[in-house]
């Protein structure tokens, strides 16, 4: 990856305090990181690190946070035409049938039928669902879902694709298969994108780059390169460089997993003696 | 490909599903056939047996013909469309006060604490007793009608839509705001469809609560009217003109609640 090109997305020192004066809670410290053009980055943190703080702030969804999170000369404080978001949740709408929920983007923009169809169709092509256009939500599994809500976020181009944990509610297998499926796609696309997530494999078997969290306040502990040969598929999990970075990763996020751990543990104590 | 040992599993299990299914709902209509039949034998013996005053239960030959004599009637039609006018005036008044309250009470927190008691406490009151004040601020003639028929509707639909506005899955609204939706946009493309469930079961409910009301203030009041001409056969003592009218009414509000349902389902 050339150094020189310039990033696609800037995070800037941002913070973010949730709460009052009295008694507030700092999600984010000083969060510094960039993703290339084409790069795909990673951001895994073990639970109340500030991860969907963060997701939310790149979004767009939450305005008011110290920093700078930049695409080109701009700062966010609303979502941007150029960022694209998947959200953990199952989100598609269960109205619509799977073409309609993913020409939805264009459908906000005045895109005649026709044409939005024609588009839909090719990216529904690309995330594999060919065949289940007519298809409503509820007749899909959650795997399938989650591939309708990635089609309908990239069907709008964004130029940089932005997910937080889109697989969390799946089984591993599931996982492992779409995560090759998210790979072929970003490679076909040269998609830039922000992965945020808690799962370690996942993390390595994906990302160019991965930036770890510690916990609360959520800032960040390092940044790791991950070598692994592209195009990449879910068979590198076998590869001894995988387990190797599994490991190192691990080792960085055991001692902030552990805080957290101890943290809700010691919530949950002072919750049973208030009983 | 060929058929897999799977496959012609997977198969006949669902064959024999479905045929399960048409089994039952064969079961399911046989049981209401015989109900039907079990009821108009026993009314009709009831009727031949001089137990009671053959005109408090005339034979179903007699209330057959009567049914026929009313659909034939220019006065049957002409009562049933100023009910009809009466009630769906109620209930488009009643559903848009209503719906509009409803996303009044269920986007902002503290309007909704302030008032839903309110909707809430009022909604099982009888509103026909408030007919003699329609009658003092609207007349006798139909906008009397239309207005307590308006005022029963409103309530249960102000209650359901305020109810679906708050079931509304957050994400989507969170979906729909990362697409950079315009406010006219989430509403009609996101707030509305997510809606459309508990709203169209409010004017559903609300439909019938306004056909009651309207009905029974044409009995109270009135000189036109499916209410009114029940009572003015009633006061005849046309007993099988009576029921006859009476299965008629039946059968339109049923006819109206399934329209409303299957629309719904659309």
């Amino acid at each position: 990856m050339s150094g020189e090109k310039q990033a696609a997305l800037v995070v800037e020192n941002v913070s973010k305090r949730f709460g009052d004066a009295e008694e507030s809670v700092l999600a984010c410290d000083r969060v510094s990181f960039e993703v290339k053009p084409g790069e795909f980055v990673a951001v895994i943190g073990p639970s109340g690190c500030g991860k969907s703080t963060l997701f939310n702030i790149i979004g767009g969804l939450l305005g008011d946070y110290e920093g700078a999170v930049r695409v080109g000369d701009v700062r966010i404080d609303g979502p941007h035409p150029s960022i694209g978001m998947v959200f953990q949740e199952e989100s598609t709408f269960p109205w619509r049938n799977v073409i309609d929920n993913v020409a939805f983007p264009l459908e906000l923009r005045g895109v005649d039928k026709l044409q939005r169809e024609e588009k839909a169709r090719h990216f529904i092509d690309l995330v594999g669902l060919d065949g289940f256009e007519k298809r409503y939500p509820s007749q899909l599994s959650g795997g399938m879902k989650q591939r309708v809500s990635i089609a309908r976020t990239l069907i709008s181009q964004p130029e940089i694709l932005l997910m937080d944990e889109p697989f969390a509610s799946l089984d591993e297998q599931t996982r492992l298969l779409l995560g090759d499926k998210i790979t072929q796609i970003q490679q076909q696309l040269k998609q830039t994108t922000l992965l945020i997530t808690h799962n370690l494999t996942e993390a390595v078997q994906l990302a160019d780059r991965i930036v770890v969290m510690t916990y609360r306040p959520g800032c960040i502990k390092r940044i790791v390169n991950i070598d692994l040969p592209r195009p990449r598929t879910s068979d590198v999990v076998g590869s001894d460089a995988f387990g190797h970075y599994v490991a190192e990763i691990w080792n960085d996020l055991r001692e902030e997993a552990s805080r957290g751990m101890q943290d809700s543990e010691a919530i949950a104590r002072a919750d049973r003696r208030r009983v | 490909m060929a058929p897999t040992g799977e496959m012609i599993l997977k198969a006949s299990a669902a064959d024999m599903r479905r045929g399960r299914a048409f089994r039952e709902a064969r079961i399911v209509l046989a049981i209401r056939l015989a109900f039907i039949c079990l009821f108009f034998g026993l009314w009709e013996s009831l009727s031949r047996s001089g137990l009671i005053f053959q005109d408090v239960v005339p034979s179903l030959l007699n209330i057959g013909q009567s049914i026929i004599k009313l659909l034939v009637s220019a006065e049957f039609w002409k009562n049933l469309q100023v009910t009809a006018f009466e009630t769906l005036t109620a209930l488009a008044l009643g559903a848009l006060t209503g719906v509009a309250a409803g996303i009044l009470l269920g986007a902002n927190r503290f309007i909704g604490d302030a008032f839903e008691p309110y909707v809430y406490y009022l909604s099982p009151t009888p509103r026909i007793i408030l007919f003699p004040i329609m009658i003092m601020w609207f007349g006798i003639g139909l906008a009397s009608k239309i207005a307590l028929g308006a005022l029963s509707a409103f309530f249960s639909i102000a209650l359901s839509t305020a109810a679906g506005m708050r079931q509304i899955d957050k994400v989507l609204i969170r979906v729909g705001k990362s697409f950079r939706a315009t406010p006219w946009q989430m509403a009609t493309k996101i707030y509305l469809p997510a809606m459309r469930l508990p709203v169209f079961n409010g004017i559903r409910l609300g439909f019938g609560t306004s056909l009651i009301t309207v009905l029974l203030a044409e009995t109270k009041l009135s000189n036109q009217g499916l209410g009114y001409m029940v009572m003015s056969i009633y006061n005849r003592f046309d007993m099988a003109g009576l029921y006859g009218l009476l299965v008629i009414v039946f059968a339109i509000a049923g006819l109206g609640n399934m329209l409303i349902g299957k629309l719904a389902r659309e």
